[in-house]
């Protein structure tokens, strides 16, 4: 035990032995110090004889092994239309790189370079400033798209220049590009952010999705890269191929998309400023055409790109890389007086046997909301569809009131995104009084239930809405819309809305009439083949309140037109949905555009033949790893 | 002097007197040298913080939250907990032939799923405790009797021994060195630790026939690595060459050929200090040894100021720990020693090692923070 040491007590003491092991391990601590110390010394001696001593022979040893892996870019994956049409491939594209590290001088080599290959004075700021930001050992793109002759001839020239690569790799091409341009989307250079998550973005080159489908699809398209393992002195010249591991192509997707109704559908809707079309299969949700105008072509991006044409197309006034299918938000106006009609049967508060008369003008309050027409007496549900009147509606939307408009509107797939693989989705707006208190911290007042009861107010839908609502009275059912077709796809049985089949078929007969009966408002748009007939809805949309309608002149001052249609009449297989941006009536603007549209679709009837299935069973593995590892 | 080590009741500590008492300018050096690892995988990564760096980043934060933790824990609490905890490593290392998870022809690891673990990490740590708690509880004027070197002998033995079974040659080295050096520090005799050399010495050509055929191999080509030099020499060779062409002032940053070009084996984890030494050159690599220098003297010098010979023991040994990796690592890659396979505390990317170390520099630190507590005998006389 250890004892206290004796403090003021006489006689002999007690050695204090936990003094004598203090000071024992105070010895031996500096003793393993010093020791410490030396070994660092050896330690630094050491670095001292491999790095100032013998440093020139070690150097020469590593100029001598010089061993270079260079990732190999996968081939992205082709995008065919649902009948085996291809829209984008990989053509052939040779290049001309440099690796700074193997160069005298990078500079020199750009000079050299520059006597076969058009060198401009960006592009050498570009490669300059490349070499300084990264490892000498990524390769820099200097100039692609090269000609045989010069590819030739660099290769011939290629042990007097040191560091310099060509190769041959691939560039996007689009085939019918500008009727595909919105859905299909281009590709480019990836952002930083995106290089950051995969090392394959660093390839010089490299392009990934920028849009559209590129985009939403491409992990499974970019396939997963190979490398190549080589053996280069110290010139950088290769000695010789030590062993590669090959790349995996990307998995090729095949759309619901007929580019042939698609190319009918842009030149159709051509002659408009802006508008867009929508068709849809009913059935399977299937977006067999997707087209928007004013289009761009999708292959002056995606490969050696002009700046001042980029510049000019993102600039344009009319925003030609806008697909105004899905990000066009529009107020319904009058088509959705079939939302309306459904909700108030719904709700029980309107018949459809019951008349009202409509003198032109409806009164709340103090407010006075006028009908395009003064449509008389003896309206009834089917009638106020068909003759699109006003205040038949607004009475309407007043009894449902706007909480259950609302969860109609929604029941019919409208203030939403559908996420079916296109980019930029706009949900639109379906108001009610929690949107707008939240919004716009403003309690809801009972006019603004009358407007959104013919589609104008707040109510926001993009032409998708609008063709998804249709399809989804149509049918019966919840259609979502789909573009990509996939392999093992179950034949899509969407539930059952929650509407009885009693009211849908009230809103289906009114719709009929607006095309196919006497006083409809689209008379002149009804079908030419014999016995088919289709249904719709017009809508005329106000831009602007009219009491700042003086503000706007001009094409901008116009009314929007919308039509959205079905067909056949009692055995629904196609929906569509037109808007022309201020393209004045619907009944003149979109509804002519629907019925050629449909009457394309119904003649050639995509739906009823069988889509092309693409060969994947080689490229999914690939994919699916390439999938696995970005998680 | 007598004054100084007066036994005087030691003061309670608060958490703001520990603040206080902490070594500051340590911790800086700890994280800067955190830091230069952080560049070096980032350069290792070709210029980017993924897949390494930022791991290694946010482990090294949750490390040093750690390393506050153990800090400013009680120390009577580690005394107390010293016993069980190297029970407990024990009885765990004694597991891992039995259940553990084999990879790479070495049981190491104990795993279920997901997590796994190596307890002879733990066991690093649980060593130096248990030795220091042993030294305090002895009397120091019965240190000199061979009976008190039994049960330090059986401490040091037995996980020494699972060590080698395993087989980990690095770590059961690593055991030995850092018990036999706490034995020195405590005080046991020079003549002991002479008899144990000579026993060593005499026993090494039966090591040898004991030893696997990789490890012998190891020693083989460490003594000759132009032997074969497109096969176990391989790696000590192209590690030569590449520190050595990174001559005085090295290639630059994130231009090293033999890494970058993948010459290098397990450039991020053992082999960083190679990759280091070629890009920041002769310069770069001894400013780095002198940052761990400093470091080891900062430890000594903590150490030096405890009282209690269990806060001295416990600084001292994980300093020792420290040492080890940092010289055998150091030496492996510049071809000094065999190949063993033991990372560079802090630098090297690896969760488990980087956590070792920077508890063991936590325990540094409580002891520096409780350097005048002083246990009483009572305390040391159970067994927690």
């Amino acid at each position: 035990m250890r004892k206290k040491p004796p403090l003021d007590y006489g006689g002999k003491k007690k050695p204090d032995y936990a003094r004598r092991q203090r000071y024992r391990f105070s010895r031996r601590a500096l003793l393993v110090g010093a020791g410490q110390a030396g070994l660092f010394g050896l330690l630094g001696w050491r670095l001292h004889q491999l790095q100032i001593l013998d440093s020139s022979e070690y150097r020469l040893l590593s100029d001598e092994n010089r061993m270079t892996v260079q990732l190999v870019a996968p081939a992205r994956g082709s995008i065919y239309d649902r009948f085996g049409a291809v829209i984008a491939e990989n053509k052939e594209n040779l290049r001309l790189l440099v690796l700074p590290a193997f160069c005298k001088s990078l500079p020199g080599t750009l000079n050299s370079l520059s006597k076969i290959v058009p060198i401009s004075a960006a592009t050498r700021d570009r490669v300059l400033r490349a070499a300084r930001r990264q490892s000498g050992y990524y390769p820099v793109l200097v100039a692609e798209g090269l000609s045989w002759r010069q590819f030739a001839l660099l290769n011939i020239l290629a042990p007097q220049i040191p560091g310099m690569r060509t190769d041959r790799s691939g560039y996007r091409h689009y085939n019918h590009a500008r009727p595909m341009s919105h859905v299909v989307g281009y590709v480019g250079m990836a952002g930083k952010a995106e290089v950051d998550l995969a090392p394959v973005m660093r390839l010089p080159g490299f392009r990934t999705g920028i849009t559209g489908v590129e985009k939403s699809f491409d992990k499974e398209l970019r396939g997963s890269p190979g490398t190549i393992k080589y053996e280069v002195d110290v010139h950088g010249r290769v000695v010789r191929e030590l062993g590669s591991k090959p790349s995996t192509r990307g998995r090729d997707l095949v759309l619901t998309i007929d580019h042939h109704l698609q190319t009918v559908a842009l030149d159709r809707i051509k002659e408009h400023r802006v508008a867009s079309v929508v068709l849809m299969d009913v059935a399977t949700g299937g977006i067999l055409a997707m087209a928007s105008t004013p289009a761009f072509d999708p292959n002056l991006i995606a490969f050696n790109p002009d700046p001042e044409q980029w510049k000019e197309l993102a600039k344009a006034r009319d925003h030609p890389l806008h697909n105004r299918a899905i990000r066009g938000q529009y107020p319904p106006g009058s088509t959705f007086k079939v939302v309306t009609a459904l909700a108030g049967l719904s709700a029980g508060v309107i018949d459809s046997e019951e008349t009202m008369r409509c003198p032109g003008v409806y009164a709340l309050g103090r407010a006075r909301f006028r009908c395009w027409k003064a449509h008389g007496p003896g309206i009834n549900t089917h009638e106020a569809i068909k003759q699109s009147c006003d205040v038949y509606f607004y009475e309407t939307a007043k009894r449902t009131g706007i909480e259950h408009l609302a969860a109609t509107a929604r029941e019919l797939g409208m203030g939403r995104t559908y996420d079916c693989g296109l980019q930029g989705e706009k949900p639109g707006l379906i108001p009610d009084t929690a949107w707008k208190r939240a919004a716009l911290f403003q309690p809801w007042y009972p006019g603004e239930t009358v407007i959104a009861g013919i589609g104008q107010g707040f109510v926001l839908a993009t032409p998708l809405q609008l063709a998804v609502m249709v399809s989804r009275v149509a049918t019966g059912r919840a259609v979502l819309p789909k573009l990509v077709m996939s392999a093992n796809d179950p034949i899509d049985s969407f539930p059952q809305l929650n509407f009885d089949p009693a009211y849908l078929e009230i809103v289906r007969n009114g719709m009929f009439g607006v095309v196919n009966e006497p006083h409809g408002t689209a008379g002149r748009s009804a079908l030419k083949i014999p016995g088919v007939q289709m249904c719709g809805k017009t809508g005329t949309s106000q831009v602007v309140s009219s009491r700042y309608a003086h503000k706007l002149k001009g094409w901008e001052a116009k009314t929007h037109a919308l039509f959205i249609a079905f067909a056949p009449a009692h055995a629904p297989r196609y929906a569509a949905a037109c808007v022309v941006e201020h393209g004045g009536g619907g009944s003149h603007a979109a509804a002519p555009v629907v019925r050629d549209v449909m009457t394309e679709a119904l003649l050639r009837d995509p739906a009823g033949r069988p889509a092309f299935v693409a060969n994947n069973e080689g490229a999914a593995p690939g994919a699916l790893a390439v999938i696995g590892s970005a998680r | 002097m007598k004054m100084l080590f007066a036994e005087v009741p030691a003061p309670k500590l608060d958490l703001r007197k520990k603040l206080w008492l902490i070594n500051w300018p340590f911790i800086a050096l700890i994280v800067a040298i955190a830091l230069v690892g952080a560049a070096a995988l980032y350069s290792v990564a070709g210029g980017s913080l993924d897949p390494w760096a930022s791991r290694q980043i946010v482990r090294f934060c949750f490390g040093l939250a750690l390393l506050f933790a153990v800090a400013f824990s009680d120390i009577r609490w580690w005394l107390r907990a010293a016993f069980p905890l190297y029970l407990v490593a024990l009885v765990l290392m004694i597991l891992v032939p039995l259940i553990g998870v084999e990879s790479g022809g070495a049981t190491r690891w104990l795993g279920y799923g997901e997590f796994s673990f190596q307890p002879s990490e733990m066991m690093k740590m649980a060593l130096v405790l248990a030795l220091a708690r042993y030294y305090q509880w002895l009397p120091p004027e019965k240190i000199w009797r061979p009976d008190a070197l039994v049960p330090p002998a059986l401490m040091i033995g037995l996980p020494t021994l699972l060590a080698l079974a395993q087989p980990d040659l690095g770590t059961a080295m690593l055991f030995a060195v850092i018990g036999g050096g706490l034995m020195f520090l405590a005080g046991v005799s020079y003549f002991y630790f002479a008899a144990g050399i000579a026993a060593v010495i005499v026993a090494l050509p039966h090591a040898w026939e004991a030893l696997h055929d990789y490890q012998r191999e190891r020693i083989l080509t460490f003594i000759d690595p132009e032997r074969d030099p497109l096969g176990s020499g391989y790696h000590i060779l192209q590690s030569k060459i590449a520190i050595g062409s990174g001559g005085l002032t090295g290639k630059g940053f994130m231009q090293g050929t033999q890494a970058q070009l993948n010459f290098l084996p397990e450039k991020h984890t053992d082999f960083i200090f190679t990759m280091f030494a070629e890009e920041m050159g002769f310069i770069g690599a001894v400013g780095l040894l002198a940052l761990y220098l400093l470091a080891l003297l900062f430890i000594t010098y903590m150490a030096l100021r405890c009282r209690s010979i269990f806060a001295r023991l416990v600084a001292a040994g994980m300093g020792l720990t420290l040492f080890t990796y940092v010289f055998i690592n150091v030496a492996m890659v510049t071809g000094l020693v065999p190949v063993v396979g033991v990372p560079l505390p802090l630098v090297s990317y690896g969760g488990t090692s980087m956590l070792t170390m920077i508890v063991g520099l936590g325990f540094v630190l409580n002891a520096h923070v409780n350097r005048r507590v002083v246990f009483r005998p009572e305390e040391t006389r159970t067994l927690w």
